[in-house]
């Protein structure tokens, strides 16, 4: 017995002495976890138009540059902002949609970039899974058109697409969907894959107070965080 | 330049190097004095708990469903923690299938050894450091100095503070006590750009460059945790500058220290914890950047994942109920930033890196109550902090069950056996169980402190034990009738007998036990 298992063994010892009468396993603790009461706020109340406007308006508030466009003018929006970002060189994920890539600029796509490459790029374009319109966050599960984490990180500037419909309102709406699709895969492939293992939630611009509580505008990850909004759902 | 770029470098009262092991600190009352003398620092402290409270109370008034939110919260925490073994193994099964490597660390230097096992392994000379008030509780960095690893810290407060030599007072900001000349100083000094201006901005950009390279060439990397999830075995951390991001996802090797409380049952308890924690923290909806991770990820960040969880005190406070709830704790830092006590001492004073309300009942119980046994009594009681805490932590509760235990421990030590308070809080306790006595010392009280009462019924000094209580407070000189004798008395009264007090007695009966003094 080396003396890290017997660690292990004396910390459970330890907490199971203290509990006494508990030696439930998580499985058996499932159901008065799920008998939780909750009574905060799990679903918005408000229209998709409404929910667009606070997603925006949030957005802005941390600093974000927010534009919105038709589902058919992602691809010319998307390069006037990359135009009038003043930058040259870019980095995509592997998913990204062909016609995203704007004409006139330096991409690189990222199939397994090393850090000191991306590091090279100015600025990233990528999608999202998910928006939040309480917190106006940006949600990305790192998929193939989000990318990998180092994409959309030490590049200074980050334009991401979040169609409309991507929108929630309340962040347990967001855990509402990663369920949902939860369970979809769990139909389908006995129960391999389920919840989202790679999460970035992203607030505006990377940022700091540490100095006398001066809010200072990106230390380390990307100093610009740009959103295209895709208005794919139009019905309130 | 700015202006202030080429004043004069402004020389700013030392302040004694304080002490954060509550094995070696000074009692509070004593490692307060330091800040109460200087002005500068209780400036600095106020301004930035200002700052944050005033943010934060705005974010909770839109949020209508607050208190539902913190009732959630408290029976998340109980849940996990009512359940905590079955949940750490659960994590510790999912994170493994993933790819992560689990170690359980009993104590400090346990969890010390591990890490630093691990880092031979990987032949590393330097890491980068994500914040980790864990790791401070350990004391890793100067541990790891001591075996040639060179540590960087990467969070701009805490780079502040490694390169100025300072110690944290805070858990979120932890260089709240430092203000931009000061920062400035030493980053002109540390990082040799002698001309650096005192702008936030470019002082922020100047810790931006020194850490570029090192967040690119360093490939092992050391953080804590703000959750552990039992269900799938991920990681989660919450940060505003990005240099947390840079750490998981650059190196090679990835550590991660983490409180064994600091584990929640299922991936959606998250939707309640998130929207408590920034709000409460830093009064943002959500900090810029809150990351996830389950194990290793093949072709994305670090391949090498170690968890250590640590329990060094935690497992000892689940027996007792009430102080249970102290290991709810998600470390927003809401209570010290609320209190009336920390506003003035700032967070030095407390002789832990757990500063505060939190502090003041975390620490004692970690060091089993043989440390810092002076922490329960700096509070006012007032109740802030449990108004506040976003996990209802009942704190005030916590530190009188903890001011019991530690005058139950200390009375029953010899030296304190005749110890004046003792001895009379021992002779209490005989006169208070027999009337007679009882009204013997009313009486006899009643003769001695007459001659310390001054005319307006105030005693202002008392000679030797009695001097601690009259130094700082006034004491109530003693009325001149009892209430058993204005009692007895009144009964005469009604009977028909001697009426003596009879107008004042009768504007009294609504009131008893007030103190009478008019005279």
């Amino acid at each position: 017995m080396s003396p890290i298992a017997d660690s292990r063994a004396q910390v459970l010892g330890r907490i199971r002495a203290a509990m006494r009468n508990s030696a439930a396993s998580a499985e058996q603790a499932g159901e008065a976890h799920a008998e939780l009461h909750r009574g905060y706020v799990r679903q918005g109340a408000m229209t998709a138009k409404a929910r667009q406007e606070r997603f925006v308006e949030r957005l802005r508030e941390y600093d974000a540059e927010v534009v919105e466009c038709g589902p058919e003018e992602v691809a010319a929006t998307i390069a006037a902002q990359v135009r009038a970002s003043g930058r040259q060189r870019f980095v995509a994920p592997e998913g990204l949609p062909v016609e995203w890539f704007a004409e006139g600029f330096d991409w690189k796509i990222d199939h397994g970039l090393a850090a000191s490459e991306v590091e090279q790029c100015e600025g990233v374009v990528t999608a999202c899974f998910c928006g939040v319109a309480e917190s106006g966050t940006i949600v990305l599960h790192h998929s193939a058109t989000e990318g990998r984490r180092v994409i959309t990180l030490l590049p200074d500037w980050h334009l991401c697409v979040v169609r409309a419909s991507q929108i929630v309102e309340t962040l347990p709406e967001y855990f509402a969907r990663c369920a949902k699709r939860d369970q979809r895969t769990e139909n389908r492939d006995q129960g391999a894959e389920r919840l989202p293992e790679l999460v970035t939630w992203i607030s505006g611009p990377s940022a700091t107070a540490d100095i006398e509580m001066t809010r200072i505008k990106g230390v380390h990850g990307p100093r610009f965080l740009n959103v295209i909004l895709v208005k794919d759902c139009d019905r309130s | 330049m700015s202006a202030a770029g080429q004043g004069t470098v402004v020389e700013h009262p030392a302040v004694e190097h304080p002490v954060l092991d509550p094995a070696l600190a000074a009692p509070f009352p004593k490692a307060a004095l330091p800040v109460l003398r200087n002005p500068q620092l209780r400036k600095n402290v106020a301004h930035a708990i200002d700052v944050i409270q005033a943010k934060r109370a705005r974010l909770v008034e839109e949020k209508p469903d607050w208190q539902a939110l913190r009732a959630a919260a408290a029976a998340i925490k109980d849940e996990a923690l009512g359940n905590l073994g079955g949940y750490l193994e659960q994590f510790e099964e999912r994170c493994t299938a993933a790819g992560g490597q689990v170690h359980w660390a009993a104590d400090a230097a346990e969890a010390r050894r591990i890490i630093l096992e691990i880092l031979r392994e990987e032949k590393a000379d330097e890491v980068i450091k994500i914040k980790t008030m864990t790791s401070a509780e350990i004391q890793l960095n100067p541990h790891l100095e001591a075996a040639g690893v060179r540590t960087y810290e990467t969070d701009l407060a805490e780079i502040i503070l490694q390169l100025g030599e300072g110690e944290p007072s805070h858990i979120v900001v932890p260089a709240l006590h430092v203000n931009r000349s000061q920062v400035r100083e030493i980053f002109a000094r540390k990082m040799g750009i002698p001309d650096l201006p005192d702008e936030p901005k470019e002082l922020t950009a100047a810790a931006r460059n020194y850490l570029r390279q090192k967040f690119l060439s360093v490939p092992t990397a050391i953080s804590g945790a703000n959750f552990l999830i039992a269900e799938t075995g991920a990681v989660v951390i919450v940060e505003s500058e990005g240099n947390g991001r840079m750490c998981l996802t650059l190196p090679r090797t990835m550590i991660t220290l983490a409180g064994i409380e600091k584990v929640l049952p299922r991936f959606a308890d998250l939707e309640v914890m998130l929207q408590l924690l920034a709000r409460s923290a830093t009064g943002e909806r959500m900090s810029p950047y809150t990351s996830m991770w389950t194990g290793v990820t093949p072709g994305d960040g670090p391949q090498k994942f170690h968890v250590v969880l640590l329990d060094n005190g935690r497992s000892g406070i689940l027996g007792r109920k009430t102080e249970r709830q102290t290991l709810r704790c998600i470390r927003c830092a809401a209570c010290m930033n609320t209190c009336p006590v920390y506003r003035q001492t700032g967070g030095h004073a407390y002789g832990s890196v757990y500063p505060g309300p939190i502090g003041a009942i975390l620490t004692p119980q970690l060091e089993q109550l043989r440390h810092a046994q002076s922490l329960p009594f700096a509070s006012s009681l007032c109740g802030a902090c449990y108004e506040v805490c976003p996990v209802k932590i009942n704190i005030p509760e916590i530190l009188i069950d903890l001011r019991a235990q530690v005058t139950d421990q200390e009375r029953k030590t010899a030296g304190k056996f005749f110890d004046p308070m003792y001895v009379g809080l021992r002779a209490a306790n005989v006169i208070f169980s027999r009337g007679w006595l009882f009204h013997l010392a009313q009486w006899k009280g009643r003769i001695v402190l007459k001659f310390f009462t001054r005319k307006d019924g105030w005693i202002h000094s008392l000679p030797s034990v009695g001097a601690k209580w009259t130094q700082t407070r006034d004491l109530r000189g003693l009325p001149r009738q009892t209430f058993h004798e204005w009692w007895r008395s009144r009964q005469q009264g009604s009977e028909g007998a001697r009426e003596p007090v009879s107008e004042s007695a009768s504007r009294r009966v609504g009131d008893p036990g007030r103190d009478e003094e008019a005279g």
